[in-house]
């Protein structure tokens, strides 16, 4: 298929590395230098000008294209290039933004694009699986916060409780919860009883909130535990960072050496311990005994300061280190250094959209996994052929009712519970079935 | 030919001509105040004519003012400040002239007229009447409707109705209206919110009265009528505490004091807050509020402490051991000072609670004074921070309220003024016991402490001799001004007073 990607900085470049063999590729960039890179080493068509105008669009072929994907290092371009995109052709859009009030609002869709990843959130993931905690990648609620939805990566480390690992109808899952989807590699897993979770997929599980807190603990991987974590640098990455890793109940301290900016973090996440400092005061780290953190992460702007300030932690006693590189050479810079873990926001940003763009099922409503799935909040009628019968009855599909709203009140169904006439049901489906669903509902 | 030039006097920082004259705009429909008791007198066969004098002085005076001074449209944010103090010291002159005109024995002389009106506007309670019931139905209503007037704020009320207070009314309000945080606004315009304020007020007022009446007319309480109703509504939503009775709410029947008590609690919550519940139903404005859970939780506190030392001291027994403990808990906390029981006979250690209950106050945006829930929350977070920092140098803390950080301004403001509230009210008592001594008037240190206190908080009554069924007549004159002043400055929360005695005020 085509493919227009906006922006040839890192992100565009790794996009396009991983794109090129299998399809038409034309590349947008103000900087003709950084195109006439490109186009010798990929077989990829260049046009030069500001992609977020109708006419460098059109000339980049957009009503050809299958998809665009505005990458360039700037929020609005990106946004005012997709939905220009979005009107001038059929094509699927893919926004990069480094804003989380954007990724909210595209959520709730008051955006009209396919996808938006956030760089920043992309690294804090990427971190937090480092650590060993899944984070949960995406929480939809519904029903007025009765039933949550969310997305686990399971952790690679040793599991408490009786869940990874063993068939579903043997492991020991929370009360009120169900397993909707298990994604392993490219495929996806409709999660029967003989199936298993395995070290490495992804989950999706759909409960009620206490059963999502207790799937977070289980998911926690125990022999690597971290529970507390040092963020050097308080910038966008550092504080998403922060929060994702708070979200996970573990304990954050901040460390920013600009007062204002420090100011502002600690207002905006009151559950963490921000200092002023520079973090690289040897009596500084003695006395807040930084030393003792299980991990720190050092999200600071410049590769070879978080260099340093990685190495003086591992000095003070840190035993895990994540570095955060901007240029990609420093990846093996800091693993060479004996830095646990490189996290390049760039290539994991490409990364996520490329594995959008690889992803042959395309469609319109993006929900959960980019678009593969769906969760559709239905009203049952009373002519539905599923009304009255046992759910252990029903048939296994693609599509799994996980839970049920009646009076206002959300049940998590059993085998021997039934749906009646005017249940809201809250059904969790692969977006080809959706069709399917609403008309047997 | 202009070749003389004078050399212009140093330029004032401060347009004081404009200042007056808008004081003088407010007086000018203060006179129409004084028609309320006239109806009164005309209705009990009591003298009008000295509140038709009044009336007529009151207005001709300020349309005088405002005719002989010039003022812009518009007063400044630093003429603000001057606008509130002087309009707070002419209120209460003028309030006084009915007590001099209709020849009241017990206020005969200016210096004690200008004290029982300047503990009315400022909705203090303190009385240098002796037997209250011996006065005049119609002064006494003058006595508690100036209660009322000053409660929810007369500037607040000028900002609602004056056109000239269209714009630029923020300042004043600020400065009036109670609190140590950014007026929240309930609509668009100042104006707008002012009027809703006021509205608020008024509605919950006629509900006192028609409750109360009610009490009334079934014989629920017998001692209760229109006139008894209106006057302790008044006094009541204004939590100002002046009363008819020689025996304060102690004159009524226990359920008239259980709704003064509910009364009292709605009016020690911030208005603008009560307003969202109250009118716009969102119950989150008031339950989420970190202000208002401390509130309850101060008023719970002190009821508590209170009972369990009447019951110890076995005074009361059962329901009427819980009713006054709760009424005084509320009553002297919220700043308002009516009375069940007379607590200077119950023990020492309630003594103590209440003059320690008297330096909590009321919510922010009430009508209640002293130094307020919001400022001891804050505090008590100011210090937590301090502590905080005095282990980890480098952290940082902000100090939040409900959602929101407080700035570093403000934060100043307030422990600015908890020291200069204190410190007012030690030079206060201090000033109080070398009077004293001075007059040889018996007063205990504990008294001057109490009075002090029950003033700079517009409490009212305090210990001793000026306890609740007591009168403050014993203090020499000199007493008198100290403890006016302190009235003053604690209605006006000193800060917009104490600006006015810094050179940098008045500098151009």
């Amino acid at each position: 298929m085509e493919i227009v990607v906006l922006g040839a900085g890192q992100v565009g470049t790794t996009i396009v590395e991983a794109l090129h063999d299998d399809h038409d590729v034309t590349v947008v960039d103000l900087d003709a230098a950084r195109l006439q890179a490109l186009s010798y080493r990929y077989d990829v068509r260049t046009v030069r000008g500001n992609g977020a105008t109708r006419r460098i669009l059109q000339d980049a072929g957009v009503d050809r294209a299958a998809l665009v994907i505005a990458c360039t290092s700037r929020d609005e371009i990106n946004l005012v290039a997709g939905t220009l995109a979005k009107k001038l052709s059929a094509a699927q859009t893919i926004v990069r933004t480094s804003n989380p009030e954007y990724i909210e609002a595209w959520q709730e869709r008051q955006i009209d694009v396919d996808f938006m990843v956030s760089s920043e959130l992309e690294t804090a993931y990427a971190v937090s699986r480092t650590i060993g905690v899944p984070a949960a990648k995406q929480t939809d609620v519904f029903a007025e916060g009765q039933v949550q939805i969310v997305e686990f990566d399971v952790p690679t480390g040793e599991l408490a409780g009786d869940v990874v690992g063993l068939p579903l109808k043997e492991a020991k899952i929370p009360a009120d919860s169900k397993v909707a989807s298990i994604i392993r590699g490219e495929g996806m897993l409709v999660p029967r009883g003989d199936e298993s979770i395995l070290p490495g997929d992804r989950i999706v599980v759909i409960g009620s909130p206490d059963a999502a807190r207790a799937w977070s603990r289980l998911m926690a991987a125990e022999e690597q535990s971290v529970d507390d974590v040092v963020i050097y640098g308080a910038g966008a990455t550092g504080v998403a960072i922060a929060h994702v890793l708070l979200d996970q109940r573990i304990r954050v301290r901040l460390i920013e050496p600009m007062e204002e900016r420090a100011r502002e973090v600690a207002e905006e996440l009151p559950r963490a311990r921000v200092y002023c400092a520079t973090g690289l005061d040897p009596d500084f780290i003695e006395r807040e005994r930084i030393g003792q953190a299980r991990a720190a992460v050092f999200a600071m702007r410049e590769d070879a300061k978080n260099l340093y300030a990685a190495t003086l932690a591992r000095v003070h006693g840190i035993g895990f280190t994540i570095g955060i590189v901007h240029e990609p050479i420093s990846a093996e810079v800091f693993e060479r250094a004996g830095i646990d873990v490189a996290v390049n926001p760039r290539s994991v940003t490409a990364e996520e959209i490329v594995r959008f763009a690889h992803d042959p099922r395309i469609r319109q409503l993006a929900m959960l996994e980019g678009d593969r799935f769906e969760i559709l909040d239905i009203t049952v009628r009373e002519t539905s052929k599923l009304v009255r019968i046992p759910f252990k009855e029903l048939p296994m599909t693609g599509s799994l009712i996980g839970a049920i709203v009646r009076d206002g009140t959300a049940i998590f169904p059993h085998g021997d519970d039934r749906l009646e006439p005017d249940d809201r049901a809250i059904i969790f489906t692969e977006s080809s079935r959706v069709a399917e669903v609403e008309k047997a509902l | 030919m202009r070749a003389l030039r004078f050399p212009r006097p140093r330029a004032l920082g401060v347009d004081v001509g404009s200042a007056v004259n808008l004081v003088g705009a407010v007086l000018k429909y203060l006179g129409a105040a004084f028609l309320f008791p006239a109806a009164i007198a005309l209705g009990s066969d009591e003298p009008a004519l000295p509140f038709l004098a009044a009336a007529a002085i009151t207005g001709g005076t300020g349309f005088l003012v405002e005719r002989g001074t010039r003022g812009r449209e518009l007063v400044g944010p630093r003429e603000g400040f001057l606008v509130v103090a002087l309009t707070w010291l002419a209120l209460p002159a003028f309030g006084a002239l009915p007590y001099l005109l209709a020849d009241e024995p017990q206020l005969a002389r200016p210096v004690d007229a200008y004290f029982e009106a300047m503990s009315g506007f400022t909705a203090t309670g303190a009385t240098l009447l002796t037997d209250i019931e011996a006065v005049d139905s119609s002064l006494l209503m003058w006595r508690q409707l100036t209660q009322w007037l000053g409660g929810m704020g007369i500037i607040v009320l000028a900002v609602a109705i004056l056109p000239r207070l269209r714009i630029g009314g923020r300042q004043l309000l600020q400065s009036e209206l109670a609190g140590p945080t950014e007026l929240e606004r309930l609509s668009a315009t100042i104006r707008e919110t002012a009027r809703r304020l006021w509205v608020l007020y008024l509605v919950l007022t006629l509900a006192a009265i028609a409750i109360f009446t009610v009490y009334g007319w079934t014989g629920a309480d017998p001692a209760m009528n229109l006139y008894q109703a209106t006057a302790h509504a008044f006094s009541t939503l204004a939590i100002g505490g002046f009363s008819t009775q020689n025996e304060s709410a102690a004159a009524f029947a226990a359920v008239t004091q259980w709704t003064i008590v509910v009364f009292l609690v709605l009016a020690g919550v911030n208005f603008l807050r009560l307003y969202l519940v109250l009118v716009r139903g969102q119950v989150r404005a008031v339950a989420r509020d970190d202000e208002f859970r401390l509130y309850l939780a101060f008023l719970a506190g002190g009821s508590v402490l209170l009972l369990l030392e009447l019951l110890g001291g076995d005074l009361f027994g059962g329901e009427e051991a819980i009713r006054n403990s709760v009424f005084q808990a509320v009553s002297i906390m919220t700043t308002a000072g009516f009375a069940t029981s007379d607590y200077t006979e119950w023990s020492a250690l309630a003594e103590l609670t209440l003059l320690l209950l008297m330096f909590i106050g009321a919510s922010a945006g009430s009508t209640g004074g002293s130094i307020k829930v919001i400022r001891h929350l804050l505090m008590f977070r100011i210090i937590r921070r301090e502590l905080e920092q005095t282990v980890h140098r480098e952290i940082v803390v902000p100090v939040r309220l409900n959602a929101s950080i407080v700035d570093d301004r403000a934060i100043r403001g307030i422990v600015a003024f908890i020291v200069l509230y204190i410190g007012l009210f030690a030079l206060g008592a201090l000033g109080l016991v070398v009077d004293a001594r001075r007059a040889a008037v018996e007063v205990q240190s504990f008294e001057a402490l109490g009075a002090a206190a029950a003033c700079l908080g517009n409490v009212g009554p305090a210990f001793g001799f000026a306890g609740p069924f007591g009168s403050y007549a014993p203090f020499s004159d000199l007493s008198t001004v100290i403890l006016t002043g302190l009235m003053w400055l604690g209605r006006l929360e000193i800060i917009p007073v104490a600006v006015l005695l810094t050179r940098g005020y008045w500098r151009g």
